[in-house]
């Protein structure tokens, strides 16, 4: 088991070094760099440009750049954004806290949502139920997120119900702890949906296809044919064993937990990491564009070990350690 | 419902309640006792009738704060969230834009010209109380602006390049305050008295030192000393310790949450106050909402949900239709001082692998004086006010902006649409018209690309009609929108271009500051950047006007030679200037007191906005 998790992690290193490179190559490549635009401005003078240049390191080439980073990643220094003149860690630090709440409700919904869902959709095959929520599943897997969020910006602009934006109110801070509580999940409302409607749609369809694949299992019909109840049969049999792909898909999910709702955030307005690492991006910040790629690298990694545990757990036919 | 969902959900919910809880924080503490120092006798004293304090004041920003430093503040939610808090020395008149009193009450300049003595307001305090005197000023200049690096053994280190000391805190305003690449030296004469004295005789001086910050020497002085004064004022001090941003602005940060919003407070200690000696400012909170772009920002006032919002000329008609239902007024404020112009590349000589920047024939075109005349002439300006800004913008003759009413020439040489003396001028250039084409006397067809960054609409939409405009003598021009740092590298490193559109912003209100821009040795001297010496003799002339704005100190003078320079670059044409941008700014009615001025712009007076409570 230890062995299992030592090599997992230690894939990660290769992973991560390719990643960022490509990453600093590409941004390397890319026209101009953080100082470009100081370049049109007239009330800076050329000596304050070569000199921040040269502090920043960009007047070297990409790869001696790219190995001062690596020593300092090595040391555990994120970096220093040259925007804001703050450590990578604490930006990142101070807008983790939204999206990761954000994701996590959004994967909530989505799979309170989708697994009863696929269930029913299954028991039911080919009943009118089956057909309207395939149907609505894959209208909602073909919608774009970026435009279900701008769709639901324009709802929460019409009719007033929902905030347009922002994560808290301005009156937060003079709310009492429950009446904060209220408001934070009031504003996370339409975000939550956005971002989990896709999820739903294809949970269901992964839900409703295994649960069939296991009705007709053959130790489905053996359970019946010795009088299990039918109810029995369903949720201890079927949906157990049914379960078990969609363990893998959370894997995945918890990959994006970070970085997935960066479409969404941008759009709707929600103060968390996708604003940051889209303008970081857009200003070729480079050490918070590295970090944030980085954190997803490693984040899925994580997903993809944490659904391999929760495999073995919930499957005894599983042993991580023979695994070669 | 299957089993172990239902067994687990709970766990769920309870994780979600749990973080959400763990984000809401204790409502923030009591503030702590505030020190308030009383008014001092030197206190400006605002004018006009007296209003009442209390008001919240709602606005949106578009995009978020950098940082609350201002040696580092770059884009412009930084710049205008310090601006709440910090002031300098003076101001310009919202009228006028003469150079008026502001932390200083007076001030008088030696006969050579060399040293500025400021008399500071006494009595005053910073935001938390302390008293502000000219330690602060010369703080600000001598430490904060030019403390120089030193290695291990305590010597300064100097710069390779310049052979100057190197400076411990590199920042934009400390190189901007450079005469001629030495420091201006700053040292206080009595606690309310600070004389700067200047290397060589320097004429904006005046207006840029004035409009520095001045810097609160007992917040800083540790930062200083521990050489972290950069990183001082981030955006962690307004998260976590919005107190230590201590200033003599009208307000004081008082909490700042990333990517959501600014609250600021009014300053106890502020030094105005009104005609019936009540302190300044009347708004007792301004609460900043940070949301994604301009536009965002302009929905959220269209909808009543802001109090004031700066209006894109583009966006003021829809709004306007909000006007009644939301109860506010659209002040109109004129041309601004953002420019938009047209130039070509005039680089002499050949790229690194040996070919010339552009074609023979084509340079030959660009740098006949006639050619560019004939291109004014076929440039429709009223075409683009209307067909791009529907008519919210004005048409643009010369370099400056008739905003900037002190320096503007209204004199210069026009080119109002006229293709008739366009064509007269191609055909004495030699230029030939076969069929509907445009040819040259080799008969090369005349044609160009224009480039222009991708990510402004009005810019491809005046690249576009301007490209009309060409057509209609038989000139085609291609046009190409490309990513803004790929036109910065073509225009100032690679030449490899033919003509470029772009703008230019407001910039500092002094002729001066445009210098890297019309004086030949420049780095932005768009159409031929950084020459070793004057191509052309009205280049040379340029030079020697500019030179006369920097050193002469009689405005009278300086203002000659600056008209002059407007005349020449009229008469060349090196910029094809096309028009400037109205500027629009909304205001919700309940404000009172609100005098829109077309230099001040709207917000000159806001410590005097005052609203009934809603």
């Amino acid at each position: 088991m230890l062995a299992f998790l030592l090599r997992r992690l230690l894939t990660l290193v290769p992973l991560l070094l390719g990643v960022t490179l490509l990453a600093f190559l590409l941004m390397w490549l890319a026209p101009g760099d953080f100082l470009t635009p100081m370049k049109m401005q007239r009330d800076i003078p050329a000596d304050l440009i070569q000199q921040l240049e040269a502090d920043f390191g960009l007047n070297r080439p990409w790869y001696v750049q790219y190995g001062y980073w690596l020593g300092n990643v090595l040391q555990l220094n994120l970096g220093y954004s040259w925007s804001f003149k703050v450590p990578v860690s604490d930006l990142i630090g101070s807008r983790l806290f939204s999206t990761f709440l954000l994701s996590l409700t959004s994967t909530l919904f989505a799979w309170v949502v989708a697994i009863p869902l696929g269930v029913l959709a299954a028991i039911y095959k080919d009943s009118i139920f089956d057909r309207v929520s395939s149907f609505l599943a894959y209208a909602a897997l073909s919608i774009p997120e970026f435009f279900l969020a701008l769709l639901a910006v324009w709802f929460a602009a019409v009719t007033g119900w929902f905030p347009v934006g922002g994560a808290t109110s301005i009156e937060y801070d003079y709310l009492s702890a429950g009446g904060q509580f209220v408001d934070r999940l009031y504003h996370l409302i339409l975000p939550t949906l956005v971002l989990g409607i896709g999820g739903v749609a294809g949970l269901m369809r992964v839900m409703r296809a295994n649960f069939l694949d296991t009705i007709r299992a053959e130790y489905v019909q053996t359970a019946r044919a010795k009088g299990v109840p039918e109810g029995v049969v369903m949720f201890k049999h079927v949906l157990r064993n049914a379960l078990n792909p969609l363990i893998s898909a959370f894997g995945f999910s918890f990959s994006g937990l970070l970085s997935g709702a960066l479409i969404v955030e941008i759009v709707m307005n929600y103060p968390g990491l996708g604003n940051l690492i889209y303008q970081a991006l857009l200003r070729e910040d480079q050490f918070v564009v590295l970090a944030s790629i980085m954190l997803s690298c490693v984040m899925l990694v994580l997903g993809n070990l944490v659904a391999d545990l929760c495999l073995a757990w919930s499957d005894p036919r599983i042993r991580l350690e023979n695994q070669e | 419902m299957g089993l172990s969902l239902s067994r687990r959900l709970p766990v769920y919910l309870a994780l979600v309640a749990a973080s959400l809880l763990a984000a809401c924080g204790r409502p923030p503490a009591p503030p702590a006792p505030e020190k308030v120092v009383p008014l001092s006798e030197q206190a400006e004293v605002v004018p006009g009738p007296p209003g009442q304090a209390g008001a919240l004041f709602v606005t949106t920003q578009p995009g978020d704060i950098n940082t609350l430093n201002p040696l580092i503040s770059e884009d412009g939610p930084s710049t205008a969230a310090i601006s709440r808090f910090m002031e300098g020395l003076t101001r310009l008149d919202p009228e006028s834009g003469a150079i008026i009193p502001n932390l200083a009450r007076a001030w008088s300049i030696s006969e050579d010209g060399l040293s500025y003595t400021f008399d500071l307001r006494e009595g005053l305090a910073w935001s938390d109380g302390e008293p502000f005197t000219a330690a602060d000023v010369v703080f600000t200049w001598e430490e904060a602006l030019y403390s120089k690096e030193v290695d291990a053994a305590g010597q300064p280190v100097v710069d390779e390049k310049t052979g100057r000391p190197k400076l411990k805190f590199p920042s934009r305003p400390a190189f901007f305050h450079l005469v001629e690449g030495e420091q201006v030296r700053a040292e206080a004469l009595g606690e309310y008295r600070v004389r700067f004295t200047l290397p060589q005789r320097y004429a904006p001086f005046l207006l840029f030192a004035g409009g520095q910050d001045i810097l609160p020497r007992h917040i800083l002085k540790p930062h200083v000393d521990k050489g972290t004064l950069l990183d001082a004022w981030s955006i962690n001090t307004g998260i976590k310790n919005p107190r230590e941003l201590v200033g003599m602005g009208a307000f004081l940060l008082e909490s700042y949450r990333p990517g959501e919003r600014i609250v600021f407070r009014r300053n106890p200690n502020y030094w105005k106050r009104d005609s019936a000696g009540n302190r300044l400012p009347y708004v007792e909170r301004i609460i900043t909402r940070i949301v994604g772009d301009s536009n965002a920002s302009n929905v959220a006032f269209a909808r009543g949900l802001t109090d004031a919002e700066s209006i894109q000329a583009d966006n003021v008609t829809w709004i306007s239709r909000a006007a009644e239902r939301f109860d506010f007024d659209i002040h109109d404020l004129g041309p601004s001082s953002s420019t938009s112009f047209v130039w070509f590349n005039l680089q002499p000589g050949n790229n690194p692998e040996g070919r010339p920047y552009l074609p023979e024939h084509k340079r030959r075109w660009f740098s006949d004086r006639r050619f560019r005349q004939a291109v004014s002439y076929a440039t429709n300006r009223q075409g683009i006010v209307d067909g791009v800004f529907a008519g919210r913008a004005s048409p643009l003759h010369g370099y400056v902006s008739p905003k900037n009413a002190n320096w503007f020439n209204p004199d210069v040489r026009r080119y109002p649409y006229d293709l008739d003396r366009a064509r007269d001028l191609l055909a004495e250039a030699g230029f030939v018209r076969r069929g509907d084409r445009l040819q040259d006397s080799a008969g090369n067809p005349v044609e160009f690309s224009l480039m222009t960054n991708n990510n402004s609409n009005l810019r491809t939409e005046m690249a576009t009609v301007f490209a009309e405009d060409m057509a209609a003598l038989g000139i085609r021009v291609e046009l190409q929108f490309i990513d803004f740092n790929t036109i910065i590298r073509r225009t100032s490193e690679s030449f490899d271009y033919e003509a470029c559109l772009l703008g230019l912003g407001g910039g500092a209100p002094d002729p001066y500051s445009s210098k890297d821009i019309l004086m030949s040795d420049g780095r932005l001297h768009f159409w031929s950047p950084s020459q070793t010496s004057p191509q052309t003799k009205w280049e040379a002339r340029i030079d020697e006007l500019m030179r006369q704005v920097g050193r002469e100190l009689d405005e009278t003078k300086r203002r000659a030679a600056f008209f002059e320079v407007q005349d020449i670059l009229a008469e060349e044409q090196p910029m094809i200037f096309l028009v400037t941008a109205n500027e629009y700014v909304g205001v919700r009615r309940r404000w009172q007191n609100v005098q829109p001025k077309p230099l001040g712009g709207v917000f000159w007076n806001f410590e005097s906005f005052w609203a009934r409570p809603e």
